[in-house]
C-alpha cells in the first residue's frame, strides 16, 4: 500500500504539502497515501503549535493564571479540529455510500485528516506572525479577528487541498472508466472478427458508453460536508472557548453555556468593537 | 482459512450494499439488526436533550426504545393493507422484493439518522431551547427521510420497469406510511422531553389524534 522503507516524519509532511501523497497509482485504487498513525499526530502537533501561539496573548497580559490559558489553548486547538471531524465524519461516510462513491471508510478518513493537517500546517506557519502581533497589541478584539483571519487562511488552503484531491480522484476514475470502455469495444470487435463479421453499431455504442462516474456526485456531498464541517467547527470553537482569553475575565477551562450566544454573533460583536461601531 | 477482511472494509461493503446505488444485497436479519441498533442509537441521542439529572437517564432509555417501535409498529399496521392491495393489483409474485425494498429503506433511514446523531448532540450542547431542539430533530428526520426515499425509489426502479403498477403501489405505501407514522409519532411522544415535565413513557393525557390537533390549531377551536 505504502512505501515499506521507514520514512522521515518531516519528509512525510513535506510530501503531503507538495501533493505527492495524493496522486498517481495509489489514488487510482482509492487509497490515499497518508497513514493515520502518522498524520493524526501531525494534526495534533501542528494544532498544538498554533494553539501555543494563540495562548501567548493571555501570557502577555501577565495575569496570574496566564500559563493555564497557554496550556488550555495548546490542548484545545487540535481537539477542536479532531472533535469536529469526529462529529461530522459519520454522516459524510454514510452519504458517500448513498451516492455510490468508491472511497471507503479509511480512504475518506485519511483524506480528511490530510486536509486538516494541511490546514493546521498553514495555520502553524502563520503562528510567528500571530506571536509578533500578540507582543505588540493590547486590543483583545484585534486579536480575536486576527485569529479568525489566520485560521480562515489555513482553512481555505486545506479546503483547496481537499477539492484538488477529489478532482484528481475523479480524473483517475474517469481514466479507468475510459480504458475499460476501450477494452470492451476491442473485445467486441475481436469476437466479431473471429466470426468473420463486424459487430452492430448499437452494440459498439453501448460498450463504448462510459457510466456517469459516482465520484462526481461524491464531490457534491464533500462540498456540502465542508459547509457542515465549518458550521459545526465554528460552534464547537464556541463551546470550547476561551481560546485566547479575554483579559477582563478570569481564567476558566470552559466558559460553559450560561453566557449563551454563538460564534457568528461573537465575531460580529468584535468587529463592531474593533471599528468602534 | 480465509484471511478476515479488516473491519473498515467490511463496513464499506455493508454500507454500499445497504444504501449504495447497487443495493439489495443485505440479508434480512442484517437489515433488522441495523434497525434495532441504529434506531435506538439515534433515539438515545434525541432523548438526551434535558439530560441534567440521573432521573433523566430514563428519558434516554425511553426514546431509545421508542425509535424502533415507531418504525416497526407503523410498518406492521400498514403491511396488511399493502399486501392485499398488491395482491388485488396482481403484484403478489413480486411482494417479497417490494417488502425487502421497504425494509432496506427503513434500515437506511435509521442508519442516516444515527450518522447525524453526533451533530444533534452538538446542537444540544449549544444550549438550544426545547423548541429549537425539536426543530433540529425535524431537520435530521427530513434529511434521513430524503435519503431513505432515494434508496426506496432506487430499489423500486427495476420493479417499476417490470410493471408500471408497482409505481402506484409505491406511492400507496409512502402515503399510508406517512399517514400512520405521523399519528404514531404523536402517540409515542415525548421523544425529546420537555425539561420541566416529569419523564414519562407516554404523555400523561388521553391519546389524541394528531390530525385533529392540527385541524384544531388551524381553526383555532382548541
Amino acid at each position: 500500500m505504502s512505501i515499506s522503507a521507514p520514512r522521515s516524519w518531516l519528509g512525510d509532511l513535506d510530501g503531503l504539502l507538495r501533493g505527492k501523497r495524493t496522486m498517481g497509482e495509489a489514488l487510482r485504487q482509492g487509497i490515499i497515501d497518508a497513514p493515520l498513525s502518522r498524520f493524526i499526530p501531525f494534526a495534533i502537533g501542528l494544532g498544538a503549535c498554533y494553539g501555543f501561539f494563540m495562548g501567548w496573548f493571555a501570557y502577555a497580559g501577565r495575569t496570574a493564571e496566564a500559563w493555564q490559558q497557554l496550556v488550555a489553548s495548546t490542548v484545545k486547538l487540535p481537539a477542536l479540529f479532531l472533535l469536529t471531524l469526529f462529529v461530522t465524519f459519520p454522516s459524510l461516510y454514510v452519504f458517500n455510500a448513498l451516492v455510490g462513491c468508491r472511497l471507503g471508510f479509511l480512504a475518506v478518513l485519511r483524506l480528511l485528516v490530510a486536509a486538516i493537517v494541511v490546514n493546521l500546517a498553514v495555520a502553524a506557519s502563520l503562528g510567528p506572525i500571530l506571536a509578533f502581533f500578540t507582543l505588540s497589541t493590547t486590543s483583545y478584539a484585534f486579536m480575536v479577528i486576527l485569529n479568525v483571519v489566520l485560521l480562515a487562511i489555513g482553512g481555505g488552503v486545506g479546503l483547496g487541498f481537499l477539492l484538488k484531491t477529489l478532482r484528481r480522484i475523479e480524473a483517475e476514475a474517469m481514466e479507468e472508466a475510459r480504458s475499460e470502455a476501450f477494452i470492451r469495444v476491442e473485445t467486441l470487435k475481436e469476437e466479431a472478427a473471429a466470426r468473420g463479421d463486424t459487430p452492430p453499431a448499437a452494440e459498439i455504442r453501448a460498450a463504448a458508453e462510459i457510466p456517469t462516474t459516482a465520484v462526481g456526485s461524491a464531490n457534491v456531498i464533500f462540498r456540502i460536508w465542508v459547509v457542515i464541517y465549518a458550521l459545526v467547527g465554528a460552534q464547537m470553537a464556541w463551546l470550547l472557548r476561551p481560546f485566547i482569553g479575554n483579559p477582563d475575565m478570569a481564567f476558566t477551562w470552559f466558559r460553559g453555556r450560561e453566557l449563551g450566544g454563538n460564534f457568528f454573533a461573537s465575531v460580529l460583536h468584535h468587529m463592531g468593537r474593533l471599528f468602534g461601531v | 482459512m480465509a484471511h478476515p477482511l479488516p473491519i473498515t472494509t467490511r463496513a464499506d461493503a455493508f454500507l454500499h450494499d445497504l444504501i449504495g446505488p447497487r443495493g439489495l444485497a443485505v440479508r434480512n436479519r442484517w437489515l433488522l439488526a441495523t434497525i434495532l441498533i441504529a434506531g435506538p442509537l439515534y433515539g438515545a441521542v434525541m432523548g438526551s436533550f434535558a439530560f441534567t439529572s440521573a432521573e433523566r437517564l430514563l428519558m434516554i432509555l425511553y426514546a431509545a426504545i421508542k425509535m424502533p417501535l415507531l418504525i416497526g409498529v407503523t410498518s406492521l399496521l400498514c403491511l396488511p393493507g399493502f399486501f392485499v392491495l398488491s395482491t388485488v393489483l396482481g403484484l403478489r409474485d413480486a411482494f417479497g422484493r417490494s417488502l425487502r425494498a421497504i425494509l432496506t429503506s427503513q434500515a437506511a433511514l435509521v442508519l442516516v439518522l444515527a450518522s447525524l446523531g453526533p451533530i444533534t448532540r452538538v446542537v444540544y450542547f449549544s444550549g438550544v431551547s426545547h423548541s429549537q431542539a425539536i426543530l433540529a430533530n425535524a431537520l435530521m428526520f427530513s434529511i434521513a427521510t430524503a435519503a431513505a426515499q432515494i434508496v426506496l425509489w432506487r430499489l423500486y426502479r427495476p420493479l417499476i420497469a417490470m410493471d408500471r403498477r408497482h409505481f402506484a403501489m409505491l406511492w400507496t405505501w409512502v402515503l399510508l406510511y406517512a399517514f400512520v407514522g405521523m399519528q404514531m409519532g404523536w402517540m409515542l411522544r415525548p421523544f425529546v422531553g420537555t425539561p420541566d415535565q416529569p419523564v414519562t413513557f407516554f404523555r400523561d393525557e388521553p391519546f389524541s389524534n394528531a390530525y385533529m390537533v392540527i385541524f384544531g390549531m388551524l381553526t383555532g377551536s382548541r
